[in-house]
C-alpha cells in the first residue's frame, strides 16, 4: 500500500511539472502586446505595420472615389458593388464598413506609435523624428480621406479603447485642420530626398518631404488654397524627384514607375487575390464593375490619346448589358502590376494647372493651359487650345479624367467643384445629393452611442 | 494548483482508509453471468442471507466476499432479474446463472469515466444501440443519431456524402464557441467538424465520418448535469460516447460478413425555367426597366435556341457499396473483436464520391486475478472527392442551378466550354459541368485512434486504472484546378494557367486517463460506488499548405510543375487540459439513490488569473417502485423520479483569445507587425447551470417504458467578440457577456404491442421541444450573423428575447397590385425603406422535433419504418433571392414561382414585378422565409432472416437478406427542394439557410448478412 501511495504521489509530482507545458503553450503567430514595442529593433516592424495600414485602405479609397461616381456600371453579383454601381448605396454597404475600418486602423498604428515610441529607450534620433513624422502624415492622410469621404468624424487622437468606443463626431473643418497640424509636423522630420534620385522603388513606398508636399498640394486644392496648391505643387514638380513616364502604357501596366509619388506595393506572397476589395479582382477577375458607357466614349476620344489604355475591349465579354470593356490599371502579382498608386506626378501638373485657372492665369509658360499640354503631349493627345476660363477649368475636369481615371478621384473632385449634381444626375435616375457624402457605416452607429442618430442626411 | 492536488491527495486517502472496514472469514468469489446471452452481470446484490454483509459484482460480474461459515447462503438480487439464493457449503468459488427480466434496466450505460446499469442512473442518459440503425447507410455514427434520442437534433447540412452534419443536445448554448456535443470514442474525446482547410462553398467534411458505425456497440448521450458534470468544461453541448465492439467471453469466434449495394438519388430537383420562359421572363424585366431587350441580346427564337437541364447535366444516380468483414470471440482470459471494412458512397453530384477503409480491434486480457490490460485501435482513411458548392459561383450544382439554360456545357465537338469561351455565358456563369469534371479535389485523410490501458486490483473492488490513447488524424488535401476553369483560368489574380494547392495538416490528441475506484457497501443497504481521477490532455494542430499558379500546360496538375510557387504558409497550435475529477454513487436500498460530480480542469485557452474551474453537479432518484406500498400496482415494473442540478462549461473558443496580439504583415516586400486582436486576461469559461427532472417508467414488465425529462439551462459569461466601434481601431473583442437559455421537454416512449405467435412489433416514439432564447447582450443593438443582406445589413441576427439562428430582414407585407412593387414595413416610420427597416422575420430552430419507429418481425421476416420530423421551424430560402430575383440582374435562371409574377395593374400576386436592375423589390425580406417543418420515411426496411435449417448444413449459423430504402418520402410545404438543410455548416446563429446547398439524397439499397 505504502507503494501505492509513493507512486501515486510521484505522478502527482510529474503531472506538476508539465502543468505549464500543457497549459501555457505560446503562440507561433503572434506577438503579444507587450513585447511589440519596448526596444529599438522593434521600431522597424511596427513602422511597417503603420504603412501596411495605409495599404490596407488604399483600395477602398479608390472604390470610394471612382465607384460612387460616374466610372462604372454594375456587372456581377456581389451587392456592395450592385449598390455603388446602381446608385443605391446603403449605412450597410460592406465597401463603406471596409474604408472606415481602414481609417481608423491606420490611425491607431499611427497613434500607437506616437504614444509608445517616445517610451522606448535608445532609438536613435533620426530615426525617432523620421518614423513620428511618418506617423503624423499617416493619421493626417486617413484623416483627410475620412473628412472629405463622410463627413464630420471621429477625431481619433489616443489608443484608449473606452474612449474611442464612445466618440462622437467632430466637425470637418477641425478634422482638417488637424490634418493640416499633422502634414505640416510631419514635413518638418521627415527625409530630404534629392533630385535626380534613382531609388524610385523608395522614393514611391516611403515618405519624404517631397511625397508630403504632394499631399498638401492636394490638401489645399480642396480646400480651394489655389495660391498654396500652386506653390506646394510646382515644389513636388521642380523638386526632380519624381519624373513623368515617357509612355502612359507604363502607368497602366507597371508598378513603381518613376511618377509614383506614393504608391502601397503587393508582391507574388501578398497579393490581395479574390479577397473582396481587391481591385484586380472585382475589375478584371470577376469584373464586378466594369467601365460605362460613357467613361468608354471618354477614354476613347482622341482628347484621351494613348490614356485609352486605361481599359481594353474584349468581344467575348460583349452580351447583355456588357459593353465588353475592362479596366486595366490594376494588375495580378505575376504581372507585376498589384500595386496601387495614392499620388503620382501627374497629378501636380493637374492640380497646378487648376489652381492657375482659378486664379485666372490660363497662358504663357505659367499657365494652366501649359500645365495640361504636359500631359496631353505625353499621351500624343491634340494640345488644348482654348483659353476662356470656364472651358479651361472644365478641360481640367476631363484631363482628370483621361489621366487619373481609376486612381480614387472622380467622387472627391466632382463634389469639391460642386459639379456633382449636374454630372451624376445626368448619368443616374437614381442619384440623389445625399450620395455627396458617404453613409457613416451602420455597424458604427449601432455600437457607438454617441453616433446613434447621427448618420448622415438621407441616408 | 495547490488546492487542486491536495484533492486528489485527500481523495485517495480516503478510499485507503475505507479499506479497513472490510471484515475477516472464509473468502468465496464467483461471477455472476445471464442465462440469456452468458453476459456477465455488473451490480448484481450478493448478500449474505440474514446479514447485512454483502456486495455488488463489478463490471465484469465478479465479486469477492467474506463469510462467516459455509451454512449460510447468498442472496442474489437485481432489479428486473428472477432472485436467487444459493446455499454455500463447502464452495469457495460459486459462480450464478441468472434470469433476466424483457426490460432494459439491466442494459449497461457508459456514463464516462464508468459504467452503470440503466437502473441506477440518476441522470439523463439517452442510449442508441446500433440495432436501430443497422439497416440505414449512414456514413458516421453522428448522423445515426437522427430522430433516434430524445434531447438530440441532427441536421445534415446537405446532401454530399461525408459532408457536414449538426448535433445539438438540448439546443445550442453558445453564440461563438462551439455548439457541437463532446464525442468521446473508447474513452478519447476525438476530432469533431471540419478537418480540412481549404473552403468548397458551404459544405465541409466530418472528421467522424472516419468512424465506421458498424462497430459500434452502444451511443450513450449525456445530457443532464449529473451525467455530464464529469466531463466538466467541455460538457456544456452534451457529451456523446461511444464504445466500440469488444469481444465476449467464453464465445467461439464467430465471423459475420456484410455486403450492402444500392442506388442514390436527389430527393427532389429545384423546380426551374425553360429557356422560352425565361427569355420571356428576362425580355419583360428589361423592358419595364424602360430599355429595348433586343439591344440587350435577348431575341426570341435565338438566345432561347438551346434549351440546357443543368440540373440534369450535372448530376447522377449514384452507386453506394460497403463490405464488412468481421470475427470476434474470446475465453475466460482474453477477448476480442477484429473488423475491416471498404464503404464506398458516389455522390449525386458528378466526380463527387467518399470512400472509407476502416479497421478495428479490440483486445482484453486478464492476466491474473488482480491485472488485466488491453488495448483498443482504430485504423481509417478515406478518400474524398470533393466539388464546390453553395456560395461558390463555380460550383457543381450552385452553378447548375443558377445556369441560364441558353448555353451548352458541350460545344459541337463535344469539348467542354470553358469561362472565356465566347459561346458561353460569361461570368458569373462557369460551365458546372466543367466544374465537376475537369478539377482535382481530392482529401485524403487517416486516423489512428489507439488506447492502452492496464487495470489492477488492490484489494476486491478496489481498481486503479490507467489508459493512453492518442487520435492522430492527418488530412492531405490534393487540389488543381486547370486553365478551363474559373479559378484556373478565367481568375487570373489567382491562378491564370492552372491554379494547385497542397495542404497537409496533423490533429493529434495524447491524454492520459487514470481513475481509482470503489465498490463498497455499508450495512447491506448502503451501496456507495466512488471513482477519482486525474486526466491530462494535449492536443496538436500542425499545418502547412502550398499554392502554385502559371502551370506550362493542363497535363502538369502537381505544384513541382507549377510556375510561381509564391503562397504557402505552416503553423502549430497547442493547447492542453489538466483536470481532476470524481463522482460518488450511493444507493440505498435500491429505493433512494444520489450521485455527486466534479470536475476541476484547467484550460490553456485562458488567461492565468482564469485558467482552472470546478464543475460540480449532484443528483437524486427515488425508485417509487421499490416501496413497499407500491407492491400492490403489480402491472408497474419500475418507476424512477429523478431530478439533477449542477454546473457545466464550454472551453472551445479557439487558442490565445485571451491575448492581446499583434500578427506579421506586410509592405512593398517588408514585413512588420500589425495588431491583431485586443486583450482580455479575464476571459473565462462559459457556463451553463442545469436543472433537470426525469421520471423512468416501466410497465407491464417493460411491454410499455416511459421516460419524461424537463429541465431549464441557463449559459452564462457567454463567450463572444463583442462588436465594438471601429473607431478603436478593432472590429470587435472577446469578452464573455451574455447568456443564453434553453428550457426544453422530452419524452420517449417504448411499447411492444403485440408479441405473440411468433408475431411481435414494437413502436419507439421521441419527441422534444427546446426553447432555446438569448437572455442578455451587451446591448440591445441586433449583433448580424450570417451573409450580407441586400437593403439590410444581414440575414442572421442575435438579439436579446430572441433565439439564436433567428433571421433578419424588411417585413414584405406583399405586392402593390397598382404598381407591382414589393411593399415593406416601414418599421421607423421616416417614410423610407432602409436598413433601419430590418427586423426579426423568423427563427431556425423548431418548435418540436422526433422520431417515430415501428418494427414487426414475423418468423424470420422484419419490417422497420422509421420516421423523423420537425416542426415549427423556419428556412431562409436565400436561393430564392438569386432565382426569384425580380429582375435584379439576368445572369441566372429562375424559379417557376416566377411565372407568378405581377405583371398588370390589378395583379394579385406575392411575386412582384420584375424590373431589370431594381434591386428595391429583391430586398432581403420575409419573402425568402419559409417555413421548414417536415415529417420524412428517413428509413424503411424489410429483411429475411434464412430459416435455420436451410442454413445449417453450410454451417451458417445465420443468413439475414434486406432491402431498405432511406428519405423515400417526405410531407413538407418548403417550396426548395429539401427542408433539411443549412449551407453554413455547423453554424448556430446562422442555421438553416438554403443558398444552392445540394439537397439531401434517397437511397435504396439491398443488403446480405452472413454469420458463421
Amino acid at each position: 500500500m505504502s507503494r501505492f501511495i509513493q507512486y501515486s504521489l510521484l505522478f502527482i509530482l510529474l503531472g506538476v511539472s508539465s502543468c505549464r507545458e500543457v497549459l501555457q503553450p505560446q503562440p507561433v503567430d503572434l506577438l503579444v502586446d507587450a513585447l511589440v514595442l519596448n526596444e529599438p529593433n522593434d521600431v522597424q516592424p511596427v513602422r511597417i505595420g503603420m504603412y501596411s495600414a495605409l495599404r490596407g485602405m488604399a483600395a477602398p479609397i479608390i472604390i470610394a472615389g471612382d465607384f460612387t461616381a460616374d466610372y462604372i456600371q454594375f456587372n456581377g453579383t456581389f451587392n456592395d458593388y450592385r449598390e455603388l454601381g446602381t446608385k443605391q448605396i446603403t449605412a450597410a454597404n460592406g465597401a463603406v464598413d471596409a474604408l472606415w475600418g481602414g481609417l481608423y486602423r491606420t490611425i491607431y498604428v499611427a497613434n500607437f506609435m506616437l504614444e509608445n515610441l517616445p517610451k522606448v529607450a535608445g532609438v536613435p534620433e533620426a530615426t525617432r523624428k523620421q518614423v513620428t513624422a511618418e506617423a503624423r502624415f499617416l493619421r493626417g492622410f486617413a484623416n483627410f480621406i475620412g473628412a472629405y469621404t463622410y463627413g464630420d468624424i471621429p477625431q481619433v487622437t489616443t489608443t484608449a479603447q473606452s474612449a474611442n468606443r464612445t466618440i462622437s463626431r467632430t466637425s470637418r473643418a477641425t478634422i482638417l485642420a488637424s490634418v493640416l497640424a499633422d502634414y505640416q509636423a510631419a514635413l518638418t522630420d521627415l527625409p530630404d530626398v534629392s533630385s535626380g534620385s534613382t531609388n524610385i522603388t523608395t522614393n514611391a513606398t516611403f515618405l519624404n518631404k517631397v511625397s508630403c508636399q504632394a499631399a498638401m498640394a492636394r490638401f489645399y486644392l480642396y480646400q480651394k488654397n489655389w495660391a498654396k496648391a500652386e506653390e506646394l505643387a510646382t515644389s513636388v514638380i521642380n523638386s526632380g524627384v519624381y519624373k513623368l513616364e515617357t509612355n502612359y502604357v507604363d502607368i497602366v501596366t507597371r508598378d513603381f514607375t518613376g511618377e509614383s509619388i506614393l504608391e502601397v506595393g503587393y508582391n507574388l506572397s501578398d497579393d490581395p487575390g479574390t479577397s473582396t476589395f481587391g481591385l484586380n479582382n472585382i475589375l478584371v477577375g470577376r469584373r464586378e464593375v466594369i467601365p460605362s458607357n460613357q467613361l468608354v466614349l471618354l477614354l476613347t476620344s482622341a482628347e484621351a490619346g494613348t490614356r485609352q489604355q486605361t481599359i481594353t475591349f474584349d468581344s467575348k465579354n460583349l452580351r447583355g448589358s456588357d459593353n465588353g470593356w475592362t479596366v486595366r490599371k490594376y494588375g495580378t502579382a505575376s504581372e507585376d502590376n498589384n500595386n496601387i498608386v495614392l499620388i503620382r506626378l501627374a497629378e501636380m501638373y493637374l492640380i497646378r494647372a487648376e489652381a492657375r485657372a482659378q486664379l485666372g492665369r490660363q497662358t504663357g509658360a505659367t499657365g494652366a493651359v501649359a500645365d495640361l499640354n504636359v500631359l496631353r503631349t505625353r499621351a500624343k493627345a491634340p494640345a488644348i487650345t482654348t483659353t476662356v476660363q470656364a472651358d479651361v477649368l472644365l478641360a481640367v475636369e476631363r484631363e482628370r479624367v483621361y489621366e487619373l481615371a481609376f486612381e480614387g478621384h472622380r467622387w472627391y473632385d466632382l463634389v469639391r467643384t460642386g459639379r456633382v449634381q449636374a454630372v451624376m444626375s445626368a448619368f443616374s435616375s437614381n442619384w440623389n445629393s445625399r450620395y455627396e457624402l458617404w453613409p457613416i457605416p451602420q455597424r458604427e452607429i449601432q455600437q457607438n452611442p454617441a453616433l446613434s442618430g447621427q448618420q448622415n442626411p438621407g441616408y | 494548483m495547490r488546492n487542486h492536488y491536495s484533492t486528489v491527495i485527500l481523495g485517495v486517502l480516503f478510499m485507503l482508509l475505507s479499506v479497513q472496514l472490510i471484515a475477516q472469514g472464509i473468502r468465496i468469489s464467483g461471477r455472476v453471468t445471464s442465462a440469456g446471452d452468458g453476459q456477465p452481470l455488473p451490480g448484481v446484490n450478493v448478500l449474505v442471507k440474514g446479514t447485512t454483509n454483502g456486495v455488488s459484482t463489478d463490471a465484469n460480474g465478479n465479486y469477492r466476499l467474506t463469510v462467516p461459515d459455509g451454512s449460510a447462503s447468498l442472496l442474489l438480487t437485481y432489479i428486473g432479474i428472477v432472485t436467487q439464493e444459493i446455499a454455500i457449503g463447502n464452495r469457495t468459488v460459486i459462480n450464478v446463472q441468472m434470469v433476466e427480466a424483457i426490460n432494459e434496466l439491466s442494459q449497461v450505460v457508459v456514463t464516462g469515466y464508468n459504467t452503470t446499469q440503466r437502473k441506477d442512473i440518476t441522470g439523463s442518459i439517452a442510449s442508441v444501440s446500433p440495432e436501430k440503425f443497422k439497416n440505414i447507410p449512414v456514413t458516421s455514427f453522428d448522423q445515426a443519431l437522427q430522430g433516434q434520442a430524445a434531447g438530440v437534433q441532427v441536421t445534415q447540412s446537405s446532401g454530399t456524402p461525408g459532408g457536414g452534419i449538426n448535433v445539438r443536445v438540448r439546443g445550442s448554448t453558445s453564440i461563438s464557441a462551439s455548439n457541437r456535443p463532446l464525442f468521446v470514442v473508447d474513452g478519447v474525446p476525438v476530432e469533431d467538424g471540419q478537418l480540412t482547410n481549404r473552403e468548397f462553398g458551404g459544405q465541409q467534411d466530418n472528421a467522424l465520418a472516419l468512424f465506421n458505425p458498424s462497430d459500434i456497440e452502444s451511443i450513450d448521450v449525456l445530457k443532464d448535469a449529473s451525467a455530464k458534470a464529469i466531463y466538466g468544461s467541455r460538457a456544456a453541448n452534451g457529451v456523446v460516447l461511444i464504445t466500440t465492439k469488444k469481444g465476449r467471453s467464453n464465445q467461439k469466434t464467430t465471423f459475420s460478413a456484410d455486403v450492402q449495394r444500392g442506388m442514390i438519388d436527389m430527393v427532389r430537383r429545384p423546380n426551374l425555367l425553360n429557356a422560352t420562359e425565361l427569355l420571356d421572363l428576362q425580355r419583360e424585366a428589361v423592358t419595364n426597366a424602360g430599355q429595348d431587350p433586343d439591344k440587350l441580346g435577348l431575341i426570341k427564337g435565338v438566345t432561347d435556341g438551346i434549351n440546357t437541364d443543368w440540373v440534369k447535366a450535372t448530376t447522377r444516380r449514384a452507386i453506394y457499396q460497403q463490405y464488412q468483414l468481421s470475427a470476434q470471440g474470446g475465453n475466460e482470459k482474453t477477448q476480442f473483436y477484429l473488423s475491416g471494412n471498404y464503404r464506398d458512397e458516389e455522390g449525386v453530384q458528378l466526380n463527387n464520391e467518399f470512400g472509407r477503409y476502416t479497421g478495428q480491434f479490440k483486445f482484453d486480457h486478464k492476466a491474473t486475478s488482480q491485472l488485466s490490460f488491453g488495448t483498443n485501435i482504430t485504423l481509417s482513411r478515406a478518400k474524398n472527392k470533393r466539388v464546390k458548392g453553395d456560395n461558390f459561383l463555380d460550383g457543381v450544382y450552385s452553378g447548375a442551378v443558377k445556369s441560364l439554360p441558353y448555353y451548352s456545357p458541350y460545344d459541337e465537338f463535344g469539348r467542354l466550354y470553358g469561362p472565356k469561351d465566347a459561346n458561353y455565358a460569361g461570368f458569373p456563369n462557369f460551365n458546372p459541368v466543367g466544374q465537376a469534371l475537369l478539377p482535382r479535389f481530392e482529401s485524403y485523410t487517416a486516423k489512428l485512434l489507439a488506447g492502452l490501458y492496464a487495470e489492477y486490483e488492490f484489494i476486491p473492488n478496489l481498481r486503479l486504472r490507467s489508459k493512453v490513447s492518442v487520435d492522430y488524424n492527418n488530412v492531405t488535401e490534393d487540389n488543381f484546378e486547370p486553365s478551363t476553369t474559373a479559378i484556373g483560368g478565367f481568375l487570373t489574380s489567382v491562378g491564370g494557367q492552372g491554379y494547385g494547392d497542397f495542404s497537409n495538416s496533423t490533429y493529434t490528441t495524447l491524454i492520459n486517463t487514470n481513475t481509482l475506484t470503489y465498490n463498497f457497501q455499508v450495512a447491506s443497504k448502503h451501496h456507495i460506488n466512488s471513482m477519482l481521477g486525474f486526466e491530462v490532455l494535449q492536443r496538436q494542430e500542425r499545418s502547412g499548405n502550398l499554392q502554385g499558379r502559371l502551370f506550362p500546360s493542363d497535363d502538369f496538375t502537381y505544384i513541382t510543375s507549377a510556375g510561381i510557387v509564391d503562397q504557402g504558409s505552416s503553423y502549430r497550435v497547442n493547447s492542453g487540459l489538466i483536470s481532476t475529477f470524481g463522482e460518488v454513487r450511493y444507493n440505498y436500498d435500491e429505493r433512494y439513490l444520489a450521485t455527486l460530480t466534479a470536475r476541476f480542469d484547467g484550460s490553456s485557452r485562458f488567461g492565468q488569473s482564469k485558467q482552472f474551474g470546478l464543475f460540480p453537479s449532484g443528483s437524486l432518484a427515488w425508485r417509487i417502485s421499490a416501496e413497499p406500498f407500491m407492491k400492490r400496482f403489480t402491472f408497474i415494473s419500475d418507476l424512477k423520479l429523478r431530478t439533477s442540478f449542477g454546473f457545466t462549461g464550454n472551453e472551445r473558443i479557439g487558442n490565445f483569445q485571451f491575448l492581446g496580439t499583434w500578427a506579421s504583415n506586410t509592405y512593398s516586400g517588408s514585413t512588420g507587425v500589425g495588431p491583431a486582436a485586443l486583450t482580455n486576461p479575464l476571459l473565462q469559461w462559459e457556463r451553463t447551470r442545469e436543472a433537470n427532472v426525469g421520471l423512468d417508467a416501466s410497465f407491464f414488465s417493460g411491454r410499455l417504458t416511459l421516460t419524461v425529462d424537463a429541465y431549464s439551462n441557463l449559459t452564462d459569461k457567454l463567450l463572444f467578440a463583442q462588436p465594438i466601434p471601429q473607431t478603436t481601431g478593432f472590429g470587435s473583442v472577446q469578452g464573455n457577456i451574455g447568456k443564453v437559455s434553453n428550457r426544453g421537454a422530452e419524452v420517449t416512449i417504448s411499447t411492444v404491442n403485440i408479441d405473440r405467435g411468433g408475431i411481435r412489433w414494437s413502436t419507439d416514439l421521441n419527441l422534444s421541444r427546446n426553447d432555446n432564447k438569448v437572455v442578455e447582450l451587451v446591448s440591445s443593438e441586433p449583433i448580424f450573423r450570417g451573409y450580407t443582406g441586400n437593403g439590410v445589413s444581414n440575414t442572421n441576427v442575435i438579439l436579446p428575447g430572441q433565439p439564436l439562428g433567428t433571421f433578419w430582414g424588411l417585413k414584405f407585407l406583399g405586392v402593390d397590385p397598382a404598381t407591382g412593387d414589393a411593399i415593406y414595413d416601414d418599421k421607423n416610420g421616416d417614410g423610407r425603406i432602409t436598413p433601419d427597416d430590418g427586423q426579426v422575420i423568423g427563427n431556425a430552430q423548431p418548435k418540436l422535433f422526433g422520431g417515430f419507429t415501428n418494427r414487426i418481425s414475423w418468423k424470420g421476416i422484419e419490417l422497420s419504418g422509421f420516421f423523423q420530423f420537425s416542426y415549427g421551424n423556419r428556412i431562409l430560402n436565400f436561393t430564392n433571392q438569386t432565382l426569384l430575383n425580380s429582375g435584379a440582374d439576368l445572369q441566372s435562371n429562375q424559379s417557376r414561382k416566377a411565372l407568378e409574377r405581377w405583371r398588370k395593374e390589378g395583379d394579385i400576386s406575392s411575386v412582384p414585378k420584375y424590373v431589370y436592375q431594381s434591386t428595391y423589390n429583391n430586398f432581403l425580406s420575409s419573402r425568402f422565409v419559409e417555413d421548414g417543418s417536415y415529417v420524412r420515411l428517413k428509413n424503411v426496411s424489410l429483411g429475411y432472416n434464412l430459416p435455420k435449417q436451410w442454413i445449417t448444413r453450410y454451417k451458417l449459423s445465420n443468413v439475414r437478406i434486406y432491402a431498405s430504402g432511406t428519405n423515400l418520402w417526405t410531407l413538407t410545404r418548403y417550396s426548395g427542394p429539401d427542408p433539411e438543410v443549412s449551407t453554413l455548416d455547423g453554424s448556430t446563429t446562422a442555421q438553416g439557410i438554403d443558398f444552392f446547398t445540394f439537397p439531401q439524397v434517397k437511397t435504396v439499397v439491398a443488403g446480405l448478412s452472413v454469420n458463421f
